[in-house]
């Protein structure tokens, strides 16, 4: 209809018409990719980088003057090219929607959003058209109202009256927008009893389940997977009654961020799968709380009832996740409640823990603690929060122990003295503005898959332009795999390569390096050599040297003034070590000696406590209010949502009622308490939720980089999707996880079997 | 009327009297004593009148019965409350509210409802200002803390037209 009306226009006027101009180019635009395919990838890089430029020399500066139109007789002022919607929003009128989503593109297709524009013939969407000097607006009109309501009634004809049975009940757009707009009676008859449409279910993997004849067609799903998530893999099929959302071929919708589907979907089409008829909306209690499965520090509500964590949410946090939630952080809460500790357990002369009570576990530990003679060590590992790790620290340092280190490697030797040489300092939010970024040795997209979509989000809005040194990889958008050799460093460093051009001539450079590559022997030359060159490429406000965590503890450790590498404590060669969530298995038996009494404080039963000689049940995240900085220096704090299990407690507790039983009370009693010893540790921890930026000249490469970076080719851990869902105690204990890793493999399996079937 | 209200001014005894009329407001009735009284008896009057204000902070606590282990005890969060990410309705989300630490719940045997030994966990209050919260919880005695802050809304871009741009990464492929 619109096309047609277009086309008409095309025929009177002389000048050719946009739409034509674009059927052109989209006819050419495959032939411009396939020669851009033909250079050579140095030509490549050197021609974008020339287009970049171009396009930040147009960029205009000036704030165009705003514009005044009335909502409902309420004058606003706005910036021209607003639209209707978003002018409503700003004097505080909501216009019912379905289709239109603030973080995704307009669509402009299911119409609820449809409002009356005085001296308009018909009603205009409002998500869709952009707003004119004067307009009058009219959203509670009787056209308005009509409008909402015929849409209402055609969106409703085909939709099941199954609401009881829909695990969206309680929490669905289209049942509360039916109660206000929609008409009072249905006019459905079904004269040949053939029924409402149907539509098969789609099995689109563990985690999303489909009850596809109660999609209304809005292709929130489809936009959020190709613009945000980088897959295009949900599409639409069909026309008019006949269409339908789904793959097209039966495939896996697996990405590590498939879950916010369910969350866009506004009615219960996409549900969560492993929640699925569990509770209703109005049973549950929501408890506002942060991530801590990476080290983006996703800010999350957790539902919980009856003393068990249900399900968990994103919760709107525009400098960290804005309001999107990875996989892993989403779906891995049940594994809270598998392979806990419940009571504190002692190893018997005969080699088993027995559970014994907490008087008789804190003796025994304070027993060895005593013969230690002040051979003491701690490690922490990745779930650790700060306040247990300031316990732990100030214990052993009581007992006369000085090693304290974390699990997870870091740079050898001394690189993390200055706070700005191991945070995000482009900040999350900030990436979004770059225009040129160097990956060293980092996967973000299941390294931290939040920090991969800011990036995919100037990816495409931005125009950045985004190159790698390591494995090739899909990221889920286009970038320029420079090579994984380890030289490459260098070459980009001394300014000589292609890619150091497109650095130094972008606005707002970054450079991100992944925790694990600093880990290796020549590590602390490859962070030299880089934080060297950011030197160079930093601007007034824009700190472009980047390290990319892994795990949500570590910025934490390395603030309160841990060291890293677990190897560290072995070569202590302590008569007690402590393990604080240390569950990666970097600690083993064998590199201990025979005489250490080994001490887990964790939550889950994993390689820490399956070695320890006395375990002590802590708290999981959803259990404890606790301190966790995340790969950027915010610190942000977990609220409880539900009590730990049995006889567990708080982690900084038990290292308090331990610090009693061995004659040396740490000298905090309260939270309060503690947080204040925190403040006096490093102040910017009590700060939660503000970014305290380390400063911009503060970074300096101390370490002389004489030390050749020679470590052999870059690796990353993380490749491909099923490397993602198991990282930690909680994820490994998730059987959520554990389905998602064999519906990879199930579908890599079908991969290769149709490609066999090509061939033959 | 200038002319009018002039002579009245001029004219009557009690200038207040004039005054009133000359607005055209319609205020009631004068009181007699007002309207008689010295100028010195109206100082003292209106010294004597209106509320007088002590800055001393109002402690509530030793008689509003809360028992005293919920007074010590408790930390209260002050907060706005999320948006659901289910929905795209943001209504009852703009104010202020207090939430006390969470306790322990369990399941009831004889329903399997939710049950909880906590009096205060329900309680569900809502204020118009950040620092509205802060002096009800410091009259109460409960320790807070302020969890986020009202930032505005970050505006954003919205066009339909860079679905279909040539030249842009934004350009729509599927549908």
């Amino acid at each position: 209809m619109m096309h047609a009306a277009l086309s008409q226009s095309t025929l009177q006027s002389p000048l050719p018409s946009p739409l034509l101009i674009d059927e052109l180019t989209m006819i050419r635009a495959p032939l411009v990719k396939a020669l851009g395919a033909l250079g050579s990838p140095t030509h490549q890089i050197a021609s974008r980088a020339v287009r970049t430029s171009a396009v930040l020399a147009q960029t205009p500066a000036k704030a165009p003057e705003k514009i005044e139109v009335f909502v409902d007789d309420i004058p606003v002022q706005v910036l021209p090219g607003t639209t209707v919607l978003q002018a409503a929003a700003e004097v505080g009128v909501e216009i019912p929607r379905f289709c239109y989503h603030e973080r995704l593109a307009v669509a402009g297709n299911c119409r609820m959003c449809l409002v009356e524009v005085e001296k308009s013939p018909k009603p205009v969407a409002a998500c869709a058209m952009p707003v004119m000097k004067g307009w009058r607006i009219k959203t509670n009109s009787d056209l308005t109202r009509k409008a909402r309501e015929g849409v209402m009634e055609f969106l409703l004809m085909n939709h099941p009256l199954d609401c009881p049975i829909c695990d969206q009940g309680g929490e669905c757009d289209l049942q509360d927008q039916a109660m206000a707009f929609g008409s009072d009676r249905s006019r459905f008859t079904d004269i040949n009893y053939t029924g409402k449409r149907a539509v098969e279910d789609k099995d689109i993997g563990p985690l999303v389940k489909t009850v596809m004849t109660r999609c209304i067609h809005c292709t929130r799903c489809v936009r959020f997977a190709s613009e945000i998530a980088g897959v295009d893999d949900l599409g639409t099929t069909g026309r008019g009654n006949d269409m339908q959302i789904g793959t097209y071929v039966e495939k896996l919708f697996l990405t590590e961020l498939s879950g916010n589907v369910i969350d866009l979907c506004p009615v219960g089409a996409l549900t969560n799968k492993p929640y699925s008829f569990v509770a209703r909306p109005w049973e549950i209690r929501k408890v506002s709380s942060i991530d801590v499965l990476d080290a983006v520090g996703s800010n999350i509500v957790v539902s919980t009832r009856t003393n068990e964590v249900l399900r968990i949410l994103p919760r709107e946090n525009e400098d960290v996740n804005e309001e999107w939630l990875a996989d892993k952080s989403r779906f891995a809460c049940d594994g809270l409640k598998r392979q806990r500790l419940v009571a504190p357990m002692v190893r018997m002369p005969n080699g088993e823990l027995q559970a014994v009570e907490w008087e008789g576990a804190l003796i025994a530990v304070a027993k060895a603690l005593k013969q230690a003679n002040g051979q003491v060590a701690g490690v922490a590992g990745q779930l650790a929060d700060v306040e247990a790790m300031v316990a732990l620290k100030d214990l052993v340092n009581r007992l006369e122990g000085e090693t304290l280190v974390t699990e997870a490697d870091f740079i050898k030797g001394a690189g993390i003295d200055v706070r700005g040489s191991y945070l995000l300092n482009s900040t999350i939010a900030g990436l979004e503005q770059a225009d040129a970024v160097l990956l060293v040795g980092t996967n973000p997209r299941y390294e931290a898959p939040l920090v991969n979509t800011r990036l995919r989000k100037a990816y495409v809005h931005n125009e950045l332009q985004i190159a790698s040194i390591g494995p090739k990889i899909d990221l889920s958008y286009q970038h320029d795999n420079l090579g994984a050799d380890a030289s490459l460093i260098k070459d980009v460093c001394s300014g000589a390569h292609a890619f150091s051009k497109v650095l130094e001539g972008a606005k707002k450079p970054a450079i991100i390096i992944g925790a694990d590559l600093l880990a290796r022997s020549d590590g602390a030359a490859i962070h030299a050599t880089i934080s060297e060159y950011c030197q160079k490429l930093n601007k007034p406000d824009w700190n472009s040297f980047n390290v990319l965590h892994n795990n949500a503890a570590q910025v934490g450790a390395f603030d309160v003034g841990y060291q890293a590498g677990a190897q560290r404590a072995v070569d202590a060669k302590p008569k007690v070590l402590f393990l604080l969530n240390a569950d990666a298995g970097k600690v083993t038996r064998e590199q201990l000696p025979k005489d250490c009494f080994v001490v887990y404080i964790g939550s889950h039963g994993d390689a820490g406590a399956s070695m320890a000689d006395a375990v002590l049940p802590g708290a999981a995240y959803t259990e404890k209010q606790a301190t966790y900085v995340n790969t950027e220096g915010r610190p942000q704090q977990t609220q409880p949502g539900v009590s730990p299990p049995g006889m567990a407690r708080e982690d900084w507790k038990i290292l308090r009622a331990l610090s009693e039983v061995v004659g040396t009370p740490l000298n905090y009693n309260t939270l309060d308490e503690l947080r204040s010893r925190m403040e006096q540790v490093a102040p910017h921890l009590t700060r939660l939720g503000q970014l305290t930026p380390a400063g911009n000249n503060e970074l300096s490469a101390k370490v002389t980089p004489s030390k050749s970076i020679n470590g052999g080719p870059i690796d990353v851990k993380q490749k491909e999707l099923r490397d993602y869902f198991m990282t930690d105690a909680i994820s490994r204990a998730s059987p959520t996880m554990a389905k998602c890793i064999s519906a990879v493999n199930k579908q890599q399996r079908l991969n290769e079997q149709s490609k066999q079937s090509v061939a033959i | 009327m200038s002319l009018i209200r002039q002579v009245l001014c001029r004219s009557t005894p009690t200038l207040q009297f004039a005054a009133r009329w000359a607005s055209g407001q319609d205020l009631g009735p004068i009181d007699l004593n007002t309207a008689l009284a010295r100028p010195d008896e109206l100082e003292q009057r209106n010294k004597l009148s209106g509320k007088i204000t002590v800055p001393v902070d109002v402690n509530l606590s030793p008689i509003s019965g809360v028992p005293e282990e919920h007074i010590k005890e408790r930390r209260v969060r002050i907060h706005i409350p999320p948006k659901n990410a289910m929905q795209s309705g943001t209504d009852n989300i703009n104010t202020w509210q207090i939430e006390f630490d969470n306790r322990e719940r369990w399941e009831n045997p004889l329903m399997g409802w939710s049950s909880t030994g906590d009096p205060l966990s329900n309680m569900n209050v809502q204020f118009g200002s950040k620092d509205e919260a802060i002096t009800y919880c410091e009259r109460n005695g409960w320790r807070w803390f302020v969890d986020g802050e009202d930032k505005p809304k970050k505006e954003r871009v919205k066009n339909y037209g860079v679905n279909f741009s040539w030249n842009k990464r934004t350009r729509v492929s599927t549908k």
